[in-house]
This record gives structure tokens, C-alpha cells and sequence, in this order.
């Protein structure tokens, strides 16, 4: 504990610095703008504005670039209550809830709960990620090939048990990635493969044409500008405080989707949706009035945002401390560590200790200018919520070119944004969910080197993986999953996950009938 | 029969698969002991293809085919055909004259905003992007035949 006192010390020397306090709050800023803003998500936001972050050093690049992730958690539940419409895909039950409290008029009180809930998990989740990550980086120095093989593919297991949608799709999508992440130079033999005489393809597929192509581009291409109306509600300021049977409703639903939301954003997958679903569902069933729920429940607010948040600082756990991404923000952020030359991973903590504490601080600190930021600012969002779609979009197109464009000045890489795109819409229309094609892009070098590297070590004996330790746990624990949903299908059997990709379709079709009737009227 | 989205999904996954099965011809598959370049894609292929066929199996659980909502096909098909028009012309126009056009005619095309507003505003939002990315940023924004 006094190791990390210490190390603590030294991050927030660091993170109180003016200029990573400036970038800190750029990024919230920024965050807030981008879930907020409907059309353009975190992946997008953070992808754009990499190459921005080039000319700055590691850790004002990471503190800015986390900022926007997590200030967008904060920011897409301005939208969700005012508008109804999700600016974020985590703050999707916030809407329900979130806009019948502000359609009774209690908007205000809603935004606060949601601010004060955001505020508490993301603290939350600091301290645990600073007490976690260490420990995990020590354990994670005895790992070899074989262990980050086991580990890469628990990670693609557990990411498809915890899909709202099919194993099978999800699977498909994550062999996808992983196949678009074999373009270029084979590293041990220096084969080309599928470069088609393109040099730029030589290096590879980057992720950020293929995470703003999909989560950018592909959003706004199935997003025709009459089907986003804004209707949105004003708050006055006096409004804001909850009163005292608010607060009394949203403390537990804030501890338990706290607690819930760090514990699901270690595990793979879009946890920072997957929390909020999972809050949502457990506070209704818990209830003593859940009848009341979709008609403004304190609790549908106050769990669901604090677990989002708390998830989204959770994923950082495996990312720091063993280099490994649970969800494409994720990716991106470790890709943008890499451009600044700090690997992360297990020897992330001892290699680069001002970087590693230095952003723990700032998440203390940013979570702190976050609440500060949204709710006397709160008028602000309103206003940029009234701006039109129709002249929103040519504007994120635009952004989208230029931050493509200028990460490696490569002209390829925009057509590859651009068929990306293409193919993110044609997904969205078949039910496929992009996010396991960019996490199989990510993890696609080190996991087929790893998987090579331990073929050649064992010489081709595949119980390699089941004569190590640490291996074999973590292949048991896939198998142990990949039973779990084989008996799930064979029996027809309707478990947690069945009953959330139901309340996923519920709360979708809800938004789109009340689209399609707002386009007609 | 009728025909479902992953009828479709899972016929068009199998078909991908085979077809870059087929071009991976020459990448070696290697042995166990010595994986190729070649063993990673070949068996990630495979696994599509089986997925795709498991897909098309279970088909009957997916909504019929024709009931997929292609209404914002015009808004998606004009959007990707100008902005791959500007993505061609920016390296020969530049980032200021591409992304007035691109902003330009997406507001006047797609939108059918008045052509005065529409100027005023791609000229503007040019403008201010380039002076926040080029000059404030100092991201080197790419320079036309024009010099600009």
C-alpha cells in the first residue's frame, strides 16, 4: 500500500502539471462534445484526433486521448435524457428512464444523478485500477508465448459469450478482424500476404481507417439527417439538485453499477455497453417497484451510468498492465502508447512509472473536471444539440478524411476508411456488431506471433497449452465458457444473456418506431 | 423457403471465404513444428467458412430478407460517391478546395440547403478546420496544385 502511496505521489506531481491539467481538460471537452454529439462515438472521437496527439509527449497523448473516453461516457447521457436518442451507444438505457424523468420534468435531476453516478464510478474505478494493475503486471512477467495465446483466445471466448448477439456471428466478426490483421508482411518469414502490389498494405491494415470507417462513417451513412430530430428539453439550472428521495433512490443502484461496471470492463468485449445493459436489467429485477421502470426510475439512471463509466475504467486493467486490448477504444489508445514509444503491458509500471501514475492522477483529476464541466455547462450542450444533423455530418465527414489521412499521410488508408464504411453499414443491416472485427484487428500480430512462437517451442505439440499452469487455467476457463453457451443452445435454454439481447431489441425498436413516427409527422 | 438476412450473411461470408482461399495459394502453409506465413490465414478462413455455414443453418431465427430497411440506401450510396470523389481529387486539390467541395456538395446535393448557405458554410468550416488542424495543431494538412 505504501509502494502505491508513493507511486501516487509521483502521478499526481505529474498529472498537476499545467500543461497535463490542459490536456486533461481538452480531453473531457472534447469527450463531453463527442458523446454528446449523435453520430460520432469514442472510437471515432479518439481515431480523429490521434494524429493530433503525434507532436505531444506520451503522457499528455494518453491523458487527452482517456479523457475523451471517458468524458463521452458522461457526455452521451446529456443526450440520451434530453433528446431520447443515444449520443453514445453505452448511454442507450439511459434514455429510457432518463427522458420520461425529463418529460416529467425533472430533467435537471436526471443530468445530476447521472453527473454525480459518472463522478463516483469513475473515482471508483481509479483507485481499482491503481491497486489492481501493479499486482497484475508482476504475474503477467511469467508470461510466455504459450500464456498469451491462452489468454488472447479467453479474451475472443469470453468476448463472444458476453455478445448480446450470437456466438457464431460474433465469432465470424472476431475471424474477420483477425484475418484483416494477416494483410501485409508475414513478420518470421517476410512473405507478403494479400498486399495485392500495394506498397502502403506492406505495413498492414491500420486501426484507426478501420475504427473511424466502421464506427464513424458507417453510423452516419445509416443515419439520413430527417431521421434525427431535436426536440430536445432545457433544464434551468436551479433544477439540477435531486431531491431528497432522488438521491436516497440512485445510492445503491450507483454502488452496485459501480462495483458491476469495474468488474465487467476488465472482461473483453464492449463492456462499457454490456455493463449498462447488465445495471439496467439487474435494478429492475431487484426493485420493489419495477413497474415504474421506462416511466422514470431514479435507479434505471443511476445504475446504468455509473456502470458505464466504471467499465470504461476498468478496460484500462488489461491494457496497462498486460498490453492487452478488452474493446477497440482500448486498441486505439495502446496503439497511440505505441506511436509514443511506451509498449504497454507488464513493463509498462517499471519501464515508464511518469506515464503509468501520471495518468491514474489525471483520471482523478479529470473525473473531478468532468462533474465541474457538465452541469454548469449544461446549457452549452443543449445549444449544440440544437445545431442540425444535416449540417452536423459534413463536418464529422470532413473530420473523419483529415484524421485518417494525416496518421500516416497515406491516401490507401482513406479508401480503406471508406470501404469500411460500406462494410459497417452493410453490418448494421445484417445485425453484425463491427466491435470484435477491430478487436480481432488489434490483437491479430501478437496473437498469431504467440501462437507460432509456442508451435515452434513445443514443436508442434498443441498441449503446450494444457502443460503450463497458468496456460491451462485460462484454457479451461475458455472451455468452461464454451460449454456453458453450447448447453445454453442446445437446450434452447434462455439465460442472462438471451434476456439482454431482448431488452437490447425492446429499447431499439422503441427508438426507431419513435423515429419512423417523428420522420412521418 | 423464404429467404433470410443470414441466408445472405452466411452465403456471403462462405463466399468471401472460399474466393481469398483461393488466392492464398501461394502463401505456405508451413508444418507444426515450422508454421508458414500461410497457416494463420488459411486456418482463420477455414473457420469463416464454417461459421458461414452454421450461419445459413440457422437461418430460420433471422428476420426475412426482404423486411431489412434499405430506406437511407439514396443517403448512403450519394454520401460514399462524393466523398470518394474528394478522396481522389486530395492529393491533386488540396485539403482546402477538397473539403469546401466535399462540404459544399453534400449540404447542396444530399441536402438541398440553399447554394448561398451551403458556401457560406463549407467556406467557414474549411476555414476554421484549417486553421485549428494546420495552424494551431500544426498538422501538416495536405497542400494542393494550387499551392494551398
Amino acid at each position: 500500500m505504501g509502494v502505491t502511496l508513493d507511486s501516487l505521489w509521483l502521478g499526481f506531481s505529474v498529472a498537476l502539471q499545467p500543461a497535463v491539467l490542459w490536456y486533461a481538460f481538452i480531453g473531457c471537452l472534447v469527450g463531453t462534445l463527442v458523446g454528446v454529439l449523435p453520430g460520432i462515438g469514442p472510437l471515432a472521437g479518439i481515431s480523429i484526433l490521434l494524429p493530433i496527439t503525434f507532436g505531444l509527449n506520451a503522457t499528455n497523448a494518453i491523458v487527452m486521448l482517456a479523457g475523451i473516453y471517458y468524458g463521452s461516457q458522461y457526455g452521451g447521457s446529456t443526450t440520451s435524457i434530453l433528446l431520447r436518442i443515444p449520443g453514445e451507444a453505452s448511454s442507450v438505457m439511459t434514455c429510457i428512464d432518463g427522458n420520461a424523468m425529463a418529460r416529467k420534468g425533472r430533467a435537471g435531476a436526471a443530468l445530476c444523478i447521472a453527473a454525480v453516478g459518472s463522478f463516483i464510478a469513475g473515482t471508483f474505478g481509479v483507485i481499482m485500477l491503481a491497486l489492481v494493475a501493479p499486482p497484475l503486471a508482476t504475474l503477467a512477467l511469467k508470461f510466455g508465448p504459450p500464456e498469451y495465446t491462452a489468454l488472447l483466445t479467453l479474451g475472443l471466448v469470453f468476448l463472444a459469450y458476453m455478445s448480446t448477439s450470437s456466438l457464431v456471428r460474433t465469432l465470424l466478426m472476431a475471424a474477420l478482424g483477425l484475418l484483416l490483421g494477416m494483410i501485409g508482411i508475414d513478420p518470421l518469414s517476410g512473405h507478403f500476404r494479400y498486399s495485392f502490389d500495394i506498397p502502403e498494405l506492406g505495413d498492414g491494415i491500420g486501426i484507426v481507417p478501420v475504427a473511424v470507417g466502421l464506427f464513424g462513417l458507417g453510423e452516419i451513412l445509416s443515419t439520413p439527417s430527417r431521421q434525427v430530430t431535436a426536440e430536445v428539453i432545457r433544464p434551468k439550472l436551479r433544477e439540477l439538485w435531486p431531491n431528497r428521495e432522488e438521491w436516497r433512490q440512485s445510492g445503491w443502484p450507483i454502488a452496485r453499477g459501480t462495483v458491476m461496471g469495474f468488474l465487467i470492463g476488465i472482461i473483453p468485449g464492449s463492456a462499457h455497453i454490456i455493463s449498462s445493459f447488465l445495471s439496467y436489467a439487474v435494478e429492475k429485477k431487484i426493485s420493489k417497484h419495477p413497474e415504474e421502470f421506462g416511466k422514470g426510475a431514479v435507479a434505471g439512471v443511476a445504475g446504468p451510468e455509473s456502470a458505464n463509466n466504471a467499465a470504461s475504467t476498468g478496460a484500462f486493467v488489461p491494457m496497462l498492465a498486460l498490453g492487452i486490448p478488452t474493446g477497440p477504444v482500448t486498441a486505439v489508445l495502446m496503439a497511440a502508447l505505441m506511436i509514443h514509444g511506451v509498449p504497454p503491458g507488464p513493463t509498462l509500471v517499471n519501464d515508464h512509472p511518469q506515464v503509468f501514475w501520471g495518468f491514474i492522477a489525471s483520471m482523478y483529476v479529470g473525473n473531478l473536471m468532468l462533474l465541474l464541466l457538465n452541469l454548469p455547462l449544461v446549457g452549452l450542450f443543449v445549444n449544440l444539440l440544437r445545431i442540425p444533423y444535416a449540417y452536423l455530418y459534413p463536418l464529422i465527414i470532413m473530420f473523419c478524411v483529415i484524421g485518417v489521412y494525416e496518421v500516416a499521410h497515406s491516401i490507401v488508408d482513406v479508401w480503406i476508411m471508406l470501404i469500411m464504411g460500406v462494410v459497417g453499414y452493410a453490418l448494421k443491416k445484417f445485425n453484425f456488431d463491427p466491435a470484435p472485427l477491430v478487436l480481432g484487428l488489434v490483437i491479430a500480430p501478437i496473437f498469431e506471433m504467440s501462437l507460432r512462437q509456442s508451435l515452434i517451442m513445443s514443436d508442434g505439440n498443441w498441449l503446450i497449452f494444457l502443460q503450463r499452469p497458468i496456460a491451462l487455467t485460462l484454457m479451461v476457463v475458455c472451455a468452461g465458457l464454451l460449454a456453458a453457451s453450447a448447453v445454453s443452445a442446445i437446450t434452447a435454454r434462455r439465460d442472462w444473456r438471451a434476456k439482454l439481447a431482448e431488452e437490447t431489441k425492446e429499447t431499439k425498436e422503441t427508438k426507431e418506431t419513435k423515429e419512423t413516427k417523428e420522420t412521418k409527422e | 423457403m423464404t429467404l433470410r438476412s443470414d441466408h445472405v450473411a452466411g452465403a456471403a461470408f462462405i463466399a468471401f471465404g472460399v474466393l481469398v482461399l483461393a488466392l492464398s495459394g501461394d502463401l505456405p502453409f508451413g508444418r507444426l513444428s515450422a508454421p508458414g506465413a500461410g497457416m494463420m490465414p488459411k486456418l482463420l478462413l477455414v473457420v469463416m467458412i464454417v461459421f458461414g455455414i452454421a450461419l445459413v443453418l440457422g437461418a430460420a431465427a433471422s428476420k426475412p430478407f426482404a423486411e431489412i430497411e434499405w430506406s437511407d440506401r439514396t443517403h448512403a450510396l450519394l454520401l460514399v460517391a462524393i466523398t470518394g470523389v474528394a478522396v481522389t481529387l486530395y492529393t491533386t486539390l488540396g485539403f482546402i478546395l477538397t473539403m469546401t467541395l466535399l462540404v459544399f456538395t453534400l449540404l447542396t446535393v444530399v441536402e438541398r440547403k440553399p447554394v448561398l448557405h451551403a458556401a457560406a458554410y463549407s467556406i467557414g468550416l474549411t476555414v476554421i478546420a484549417w486553421w485549428v488542424f494546420g495552424k494551431a495543431l500544426k498538422a501538416p494538412l495536405e497542400r494542393g496544385i494550387l499551392g494551398f
